[in-house]
């Protein structure tokens, strides 16, 4: 507590001194214990890996003595594995949660428990859509971003002329894939531009490499007129890359007369990229996501800042960020992350670490 | 049949022994065991699925198996959320959802009992036929915003500190127990699931049987899919996904034999004691999901060798004794 007034002071001091700043930027204090825990929608996903590569930079960083805990449900039990883990987080004397949600508002009730029960409860990379039972989204990107920059690499791909595409999505529960979609159909309407794109369906693999294959063959099947896949999540986009690979019409030897985009990670689709079949896809990094994650989860459970629109705050190495009302949202508050960054042949070499052949 | 019995007692014996050891092994690894909120969450989580193990217990001592049970729970939950978000009130809604959970339970029902096709097939096909009904209805999106009291019968206790789902657990159980162990009915599940050509001549009205069983155990499903509708406030069309397989590994552990005939709900009783305890002791201390399917799906390989090996052991040293019996009398020749 005296360690934040001295803040406090500080913080006024320097509000005093300086006109130009004008609000204060709360620095968290390093070396408190906060037993906190890391949920992925499951496990066995890299990009939930990266992002708990970030948090424990963060937790080092912090000098958290207490270890973070990583810990998620399987991808086949997700729904019900979430809430079993949310609830038995309280029971075990968790004090802070740092939850991607998988199951939509059926979470809602087990987060706002937790609340309840005096936990620090935020999301990240998918919020709970209500809001209810969380009390910060940490957004990786602008949601209505999102939704642009599919459109646009899906204009880049398929040209001036357009062309017929499908949406090969994660579960029909994910809040932070059906928001990217629903921005993504806003865009296309709202711009004659891209008049010419035409969406015909939306699928879902459920973040399963199999049954993405799956659906990515069936909309091969069901639209022979198919020009383009988007795939706004990074299980969905490397099988529907492999399923067309293997059916023929992408990759070398073919006029890749069907190909895919979206958002995946550079090191998963390198060789999809190559042989043509993604020809440009998007993605943030995960690993600072994780990381600004952690810092907000800190610095609320140890009481340095209050979930408050306004209140600003400094994330180590990432800089300072402000928590705002979310404009997806209503209720919701968010820390926006952002950028993009755009992957093609050009630059996908060096975002996975390797010289680019000659 | 006194062997049998005896077998019977041993194996439920050896449940309580992992039981006690189970819960031994959790107060040791993580304090937080012993917290009673604990006890209560630990019912919780999986509530509608030891409810749906009771009706599962008589179906497969009957020597039949319902495997369209979750896709029924999911079924109910999403007629009844469809209803609501077109209007229709709650009330009429979870008379509605129950009622088709009733109505799908007479249809396996009809197949098995009166057609005569194995329940694995029919059932199999209610799996993926009761589900699709439930996709269809909310076609991938989720439907939530029930009222309050709803909800609440979900996730507020209802009984001291008990939520209606474990009252309801807890009535079901023991109105199961006295029905299978102490009425002419719970005889017949019995003699049906041994020997149903027997049954038949002994004047049991088989047909009468599994048809109601079925229809119980579709009625009790949807009950247990309009409970996660309100444990979860929300539903969607995988709600209670893959349940079935849960629900069966609990009726097998509890040592029911899949062919029928023999078991008891005090042992399937024991089980479900045992999984729901080693799976949360396993979460407390942070032990992934998929290790802790591991763990089950050992203890389920154990559950159906143990008894086979005792079998295969008895029968040995009963085959040795008759050969010195013989040995002895061919000695006195």
């Amino acid at each position: 507590m005296k360690k934040v007034l001295v803040l406090l002071i500080l913080a006024s001091l320097l509000a005093m001194t300086s006109v130009a700043i004008a609000r204060d930027v709360v620095v968290a204090e390093p070396g408190q214990e906060v037993r906190m825990l890391l949920l992925p929608k499951f496990l066995g996903i890299l990009v939930f890996d990266e992002a708990n590569q970030g948090a424990l930079e963060a937790a080092a960083e912090l000098e958290n003595p207490a270890p973070l805990i990583f810990d998620g449900p399987t991808p086949e039990n997700s729904v019900a594995g979430q809430i079993e883990i949310v609830t038995n987080a309280v029971t075990q004397g968790i004090q802070a949660l740092m939850i991607s949600n998988n199951a939509g508002d059926q979470i809602a009730p087990a987060a706002q428990a937790a609340l309840d029960a005096g936990l620090t409860v935020v999301t990240w990379d998918s919020p709970i859509p209500s809001a209810v039972g969380e009390q910060v989204f940490v957004a990786q990107v602008d949601f209505n971003e999102t939704g642009k920059v599919l459109a646009d690499m899906a204009l880049s791909i398929l040209g001036e002329e357009g062309g017929q595409f499908a949406i090969l999505s994660a579960s029909p529960d994910a809040a932070n894939q059906n928001a990217w979609i629903a921005a993504m159909q806003e865009v296309l309407a709202s711009d004659p531009a891209y008049a010419n794109l035409e969406l015909l369906t939306i699928v879902y693999g459920n973040d399963q490499s199999e049954e993405s294959y799956n659906q990515a063959l069936g909309l091969v099947d069901a639209y022979p007129e198919l020009d383009l896949i988007v795939a706004p999540t990074s299980v969905g986009g490397p099988a529907a890359a492999k399923a067309l690979q293997d059916e023929g019409l992408c990759g070398e030897g073919t006029d890749n007369s069907v190909v895919v985009t979206g958002l995946m990670l550079p090191s998963e689709v390198l060789a999809y990229v190559e042989n043509g079949c993604i020809p440009e896809f998007a993605l943030w990094s995960f690993v600072d996501l994780g990381y600004l994650t952690y810092y907000v989860t800190y610095l609320l459970a140890t009481g340095a800042i209050e979930a408050e629109p306004g209140v600003m705050f400094e994330a180590g190495r990432m800089g300072t960020y402000e928590i705002t009302e979310d404009p997806t949202r209503e209720n919701g508050l968010r820390v926006l992350m952002g950028p993009f960054s755009i992957y093609n042949i050009e630059n996908i070499y060096a975002a996975v670490g390797m010289e680019a052949p000659e | 049949m006194q062997r049998a019995i005896n077998g019977l007692k041993r194996w439920e014996t050896l449940l309580f022994i992992i039981f006690i050891g189970t819960v031994l092994n959790n107060v040791a690894q993580s304090p937080a065991y012993l917290n009673p909120n604990n006890f209560i969450n630990l019912f919780q989580l999986s509530i509608e699925k030891i409810i749906v193990a009771i009706t599962m217990t008589f179906i497969i001592i009957n020597g039949e198996i319902d495997l369209s049970v979750a896709s029924i729970m999911g079924m109910a939950a999403c007629i009844m959320a469809r209803l609501y978000d077109v209007g229709v009130p709650l009330e009429t809604g979870i008379v509605i959802a129950l009622a088709s959970g009733a109505l799908a339970g007479a249809f396996n029902g009809f197949w098995v009992a009166v057609v005569g096709l194995p329940s694995l097939a029919v059932t199999l096909a209610g799996l993926v036929g009761y589900r699709g009904i439930a996709r269809i209805m909310l076609e991938d999106r989720s439907i939530g915003g029930f009222p309050g009291w709803f909800n609440a019968f979900g996730q507020q206790p209802v009984l001291g500190s008990l939520t209606l789902g474990i009252v309801v657990f807890i009535i079901l159980f023991l109105v199961g127990a006295i029905i299978l162990h102490r009425s002419a009915f719970g005889r017949y599940v019995y003699a049906i699931g041994s020997n149903k050509e027997a049954a038949i001549y002994a004047g049991v009205r088989v047909q009468r049987v599994k048809m109601t069983l079925f229809i119980a155990s579709g009625m009790v499903a949807a009950l247990a899919g309009l409970l996660i509708a309100a444990r979860f406030g929300a539903v969607r069309g995988n709600t209670a996904d893959g349940f079935e397989l849960d629900i069966v590994t609990m009726v097998l552990l509890g040592g029911v034999s899949i062919f029928g005939g023999s078991g008891t709900l005090v042992g399937v009783g024991l089980a479900i004691l045992i999984i729901l305890n080693l799976r949360n002791g396993m979460s407390l201390i942070n032990i992934t999901g998929n290790t802790q399917t591991l763990v089950i799906g050992v203890l389920l390989i154990l559950s159906v060798l143990i008894p086979n090996w005792g079998r295969a052991v008895q029968t040995w040293i009963m085959r040795q004794r008759l050969r010195s019996a013989e040995l002895a009398k061919g000695g006195e020749r």
